[in-house]
């Protein structure tokens, strides 16, 4: 046999020997699932900044029962299809904790692979209820339902005593769902909501749907849906004086609103979750994030950080990595986290939630209302 | 070295600057409420540089170049040999087919979770691949709406499933036979339309679906999909963890092993190489009946078939519906593979990627088709560290592979004669 | 009185979308008129087209320059001149080393390079929706003051202008210049063309870059109109100015502009009286039913059977 025979042969058995020795330090993969690419990547950016913190903080404080937490992250560009494959990805990864996905329709396929396939999910931006409503048991999220946030804009847009509102959604389980709930939220209050109508998403021209508003004659339209299209209905609707106030879910409240519309931003209303950012306890963490030039104040950061606190937590609680005991614990003790205090439900919901209304102004900022 | 392949190759130079530099060499990037424009890397603009300096010598040397290169052996030496005697042929193919059925049956049970996986997505295109092959390839009518049968086949699973609770071994031929409705009923008005005017009907039905199934919010789902389609039974035993319908035990529990979510994906798989195989053999056995032949007849002379008495819209209705079939076949296998449909599986990419196979693989040769399809599917994974420049290398090596190998990988082969030149 | 204000709002919309689908169908038609072929990656130049636009605005407003005329301007040129070069390089790589072979393989030769384009622009500028400066606002209004009016934008009167100059400019260059002959010549017959001594290569070549310049202005155009662009915008927009090309009948010139405009206007007339949900499937039901009872489109000219 010759050398260099010999030296291929020992160095397969090296590398097979440090296979072995890799997987004796047992690490925990931690799945984070979400748009990287695509036109609501932004919240991407949020969720995997969040996430990334928490895996960094928890890993330097001595990792979660002696081992080291490893992120794997998937791009599932916001769309079911998409997902689905990322879900079947993690499976064969050998992922058996993920974050994600961030939108509704997306999460809901996915979930249902997790659960069959017992992996545990905790999702940091979902908001459609029908999500933890099939009864599933390792299905969590950390963020509120669109029927806590629906009625939150429904009763706020009431209370200003409108003549007729237009609810417009892009069809998508986000969009519909919670504008669904706010048009009922609506109607039980009075209000005369003459369109509900639905969009495509990714679609460009929208001057037909401007004029159908101004030829309603509506005075406030609320729009279920991601910022790209509020965005250019929003700049449409100036350029054709549509004199009209606008309101959107938190999937709206986001800076790039304001590339497209620009001044047309002007005084959108907007349901986020309260600013965890502006929390006195959460200073030291916001420090964190500003020391890695990453802005901690968009709606989905501390949800993700705070997901993968839970999950951490939670293994370390059960005493073992097997989703179902982790869930188990979940569902049986309260969290101290970024964004309060987090105790579960039955389904896997928060017990609490709360959202908040806000006004946005064309710099890119936000002033809570009342 | 003339002159004037230097103004040529000055000028592609330019042109390869004037291209690069504004896309690759300014980002734009939003800064708060504004659009901001900032130098990419000092890398990408040596290399836009480096790029127009290749083009110009390139160029330049064109014909030195192109020269040496005519000069190498042929990358084929097969190419001009003569066609084997048929009958050797056909013993040839077959053996072939035996052991990659062979390899193919083992293979669940050597490689790991991922690549059956993978291989049950592979199995799908096949199929799509050589229901397009009798259209396309064989009837040489240019169908760029594939995809709508594709789509047709899942949602008839999907939707018959969420409604009625019909199981995958019902829905698989009603999804094919109603996607070969709708190839019937689409083919009656459109066949009489010619080459590329076919062609954009096909492409504009193909997303008349798309939409309509996007738009359709109350029926399906719009673009949220239809989940929980339920996975393929074996007599009754479902695979889940747990059993979804009553009366149903499940595999693990009725062979009292362990629950495995490998089991679901293998049995997947080996339902997509029979319904594969199936495929391949009904096509091929097609092939070589009246039908498959005025097929290539009507391909290679329109008007010299119909003189000899073949029915235009008959020929090209057959090819159509038995098409449309097969994509409804493979639609529902896709639909059980994923548990989950939505529009976006169905966009026009989906019938360029299909086309692609067809055209790749040598239009009309089945086992090119075969060979493209996992080709196409398992390459990109193969480079998942590359994912961001999966399509970008996709797009360039569909346009050199037309440029360099229009014939595809393995043409189709007539069997003729050869007649002895004259002394 | 309001149901006509509102009719006539919509009629506006639309004409406005339909005039920038002709100026992109332009490109669809004089490329199928001379080689017969389907460029697929047509929209794709397009889309390219409005990215440089973008991107040499928000260069000029990082620079200071703020003088509009001039600012669209320099925006314009520059669109053209990368969008045209695009067109001149994707005639010679992707279609004319496989120029004359069977037709199906130009059609993949153009899907790969339109998803090599997009790609390319995805890559390169990322996946986002970028915002489009609001450049030209305000606008006219008729009707009373208390009830519906109807709104013509400066934007809108920019775009009818825009594509009246381009065509009228096209139109002159095609029926007069000596290049505009060759280019109809080459479209009766290449064959006979190259033997009379015309460089069809050039005049296939000039068709590309035509239809490529004509694409950025619509870029431009359309880009500041709506208001975003994303690297999948071209193949939708591409899409409908194809439907709009063959809709009047592919390879004629004034078909594309017709078609482009009924086409607009059957968009906006579906979204504003029926749901905008479905204007889409009312385009391509329009396409089908046209090609099928008149297959070579309104203006289009009768093929003939050659045997």
């Amino acid at each position: 046999m010759n050398t260099s025979v010999k030296k291929l042969v020992a160095g397969i058995g090296a590398s097979i020997a440090l296979m072995g020795a890799g997987s004796a330090f047992a690490e925990i993969k931690i799945g984070i699932a979400g748009p990287m690419t695509g036109p609501v990547a932004q919240y991407g950016d949020m969720q995997f900044s969040g996430a990334r913190m928490a895996i960094e903080q928890i890993n330097s404080n001595g990792g979660v029962m002696g081992e080291s937490l490893v992120a794997v992250e998937l791009d599932d560009v916001c769309d079911p299809k998409q997902a689905v494959t990322v879900a079947n990805r993690m499976v064969n990864d050998g992922v058996r904790f993920v974050i994600g996905h961030l939108c509704s329709s997306s999460t809901q396929p996915a979930s249902d692979i997790y659960e069959d396939e017992g992996i545990l999910m905790i999702t940091p931006a979902s908001t459609s209820p029908d999500i933890t409503e099939r009864g599933y048991e390792l299905i969590f999220r950390t963020i509120g339902l669109d029927s806590m946030q629906g009625p939150v804009a429904g009763e706020y847009l009431a209370s200003l005593n409108p003549e007729r509102v237009a609810v417009i959604h892009d069809k998508q389980q986000y969009g519909e769902g919670i504008a669904t709930a706010v048009r009922d939220t609506l109607l039980e209050n009075d209000v005369e909501v003459p369109m509900f109508e639905g969009i495509t998403a990714g679609s460009k021209d929208f001057s037909s749907l401007v004029t159908k508003l101004r030829d309603a004659g509506v005075d406030y339209v609320y729009y279920g849906g991601y910022h790209p299209e509020l965005g250019l209905i929003l700049r449409q609707a100036r350029q054709a004086n549509l004199d009209a106030v606008f309101m959107g879910p938190e999937g709206v409240g986001n800076k790039d609103i304001n590339t497209i519309a620009g001044e047309a931003a002007e005084g959108l209303l907007v349901t986020l979750p309260p600013a965890f950012d502006e929390k006195a306890e959460n200073q030291e963490l916001v420090k964190a994030f500003e020391d890695k030039d990453e802005d901690p104040s968009g709606p989905f950061v501390l949800t993700s950080y705070t997901a993968v606190q839970l999950v951490a937590e939670g293994i370390e609680q059960a005493g073992s990595t097997d989703p179902f005991e982790v869930a188990e614990a979940l569902r049986s003790n309260t969290y101290s986290t970024p964004i309060g205090t987090v105790e579960y439900d039955e389904r896997g919901d928060m017990k609490s939630f709360e959202f908040v209304v806000y006004e946005w102004h064309s710099d890119g900022s936000k002033t809570p209302v009342n | 070295m003339a002159t004037h392949n230097i103004k040529h190759a000055l000028f592609s130079a330019i042109i390869t600057l004037i291209i690069s530099a504004p896309i690759l060499g300014l980002d734009l990037e939003s800064a708060g409420t504004e659009l901001k424009l900032t130098g990419a890397s000092t890398s990408t603009l040596v290399s836009i540089v480096l790029a127009a300096i290749v083009v110009f010598l390139f160029q330049t040397f064109r014909d030195s170049i192109m020269g040496a290169l005519g000069q190498m052996p042929k990358l084929n030496r097969f190419a001009d040999r003569e066609p084997m005697p048929q009958e050797k042929r056909l013993k040839l193919e077959n053996i072939f087919l035996i052991v990659l059925v062979a390899g193919a049956l083992l293979w669940p049970f050597i490689a790991s979770r991922g690549s059956v996986d993978l291989a049950t997505l592979v199995l799908i295109y096949v199929m799509l691949a050589l229901g397009l092959n009798v259209v396309v390839g064989l009837a040489g009518l240019l169908d760029l709406g594939y995809v709508a049968f594709y789509a047709v086949g899942a949602y008839t699973f999907a939707l018959l499933s969420q409604y009625f609770g019909v199981s995958f071994w019902v829905a698989l031929p009603t999804g094919a036979l109603i996607a070969a409705l709708f190839g019937f009923l689409l083919g009656f008005p459109v066949l009489r339309l010619r080459g590329d005017y076919l062609a954009i009907v096909t492409l504009g039905f193909g997303e008349i679906i798309r939409i309509l199934l996007n738009n359709w919010t109350s029926l399906t789902g719009g673009p949220n999909g239809i989940g929980g389609i339920p996975d393929p039974t074996l007599f009754g035993m479902e695979f889940g963890r747990r059993v979804k319908e009553e009366g149903n035990i499940s595999f693990h529990d009725f062979f009292g092993i362990a629950y495995d979510s490998t089991h679901k994906i293998i049995f997947l798989y080996l339902i997509a190489l029979v319904l594969a195989l199936v495929t391949f053999l009904i096509i091929r056995r097609l092939m070589k009946m009246p039908v498959g032949r005025s097929w290539e007849a009507l391909r290679e002379d329109e008007i010299a078939a119909r003189s000899l008495g073949l029915s235009r819209t008959g020929v090209k209705l057959s090819a159509f519906t038995i098409g449309a079939f097969f994509a409804g076949f493979a639609g529902t296998v896709f639909a059980s593979k994923q548990g989950f449909i939505s529009p976006e599986s169905f966009v026009f990419l989906e019938s360029a990627i299909i086309l692609a196979i067809v055209v790749l693989g040598g239009m009309g040769s089945q086992f090119g088709v075969i060979l493209a399809a996992v080709a196409v599917t398992v390459l990109p994974e193969l480079a998942r560290e590359f994912s961001e420049y999966r399509m970008l290398i996709f797009g360039a090596a569909m346009v050199l592979m037309m440029v360099w190998r229009p014939q595809g990988l393995m043409p189709m082969r007539r069997i003729h004669i050869i007649l002895k030149k004259q002394e | 009185m309001q149901d006509l204000l509102y009719f006539i709002q919509q009629l506006i919309n639309g004409l406005t979308i339909g005039s920038a689908y002709a100026l992109i169908a332009i490109g669809y038609t004089m490329v199928y008129g001379i080689i017969g072929m389907i460029n697929f990656a047509h929209g794709e130049v397009y889309m390219i087209g409005a990215y440089t636009a973008l991107i040499t605005i928000t260069g000029l407003a990082t620079l200071g320059v703020a003088w509009l005329p001039l600012v669209l301007l320099i925006a314009l040129i520059c669109a053209v001149i990368v969008a045209s070069s695009m067109g001149w390089a994707v005639e010679r790589i992707a279609y004319r080393p496989v120029r004359g072979r069977h037709r199906l393989i130009p059609l993949i030769s153009a899907i790969g390079m339109s998803i090599f384009l997009q790609n390319y622009v995805h890559l390169a500028q990322g996946s986002r929706n970028m915002g489009f400066p609001l450049l030209i606002e305000g606008g006219f209004r008729f009707g009373a003051e208390d009830s519906f009016q109807t709104s013509i934008s400066y934007m809108q009167i920019t775009i009818f202008i825009t594509t009246l100059i381009c065509m009228t400019a096209l139109s002159l260059f095609i029926a007069r210049s000596r290049t505009g002959r060759a280019c109809r010549a080459v479209s009766q017959d290449l064959g006979m063309s190259n033997l009379l001594g015309i460089d069809t290569n050039k005049i296939i070549a000039a068709t590309f870059v035509i239809g490529a310049a004509l694409a950025a202005v619509a870029g431009l155009l359309l880009g500041m109109y709506y208001g975003s662009i994303d690297p999948l915008f071209g193949f939708i927009a591409g899409l409908k100015a194809f439907t709009a090309a063959v809709l009047g009948g592919i390879g004629s010139i004034p078909g594309a502009m017709l078609g482009g405009l009924i086409l607009g206007v059957s968009e906006s007339m579906t979204s504003g009286y029926l749901s905008g949900e479905y204007k889409d499937v009312v385009s391509f039901g329009l396409l089908i039913l046209i090609l099928l009872f008149k297959p070579t489109g309104l203006l289009g000219k009768p093929e003939v059977e050659k045997i």
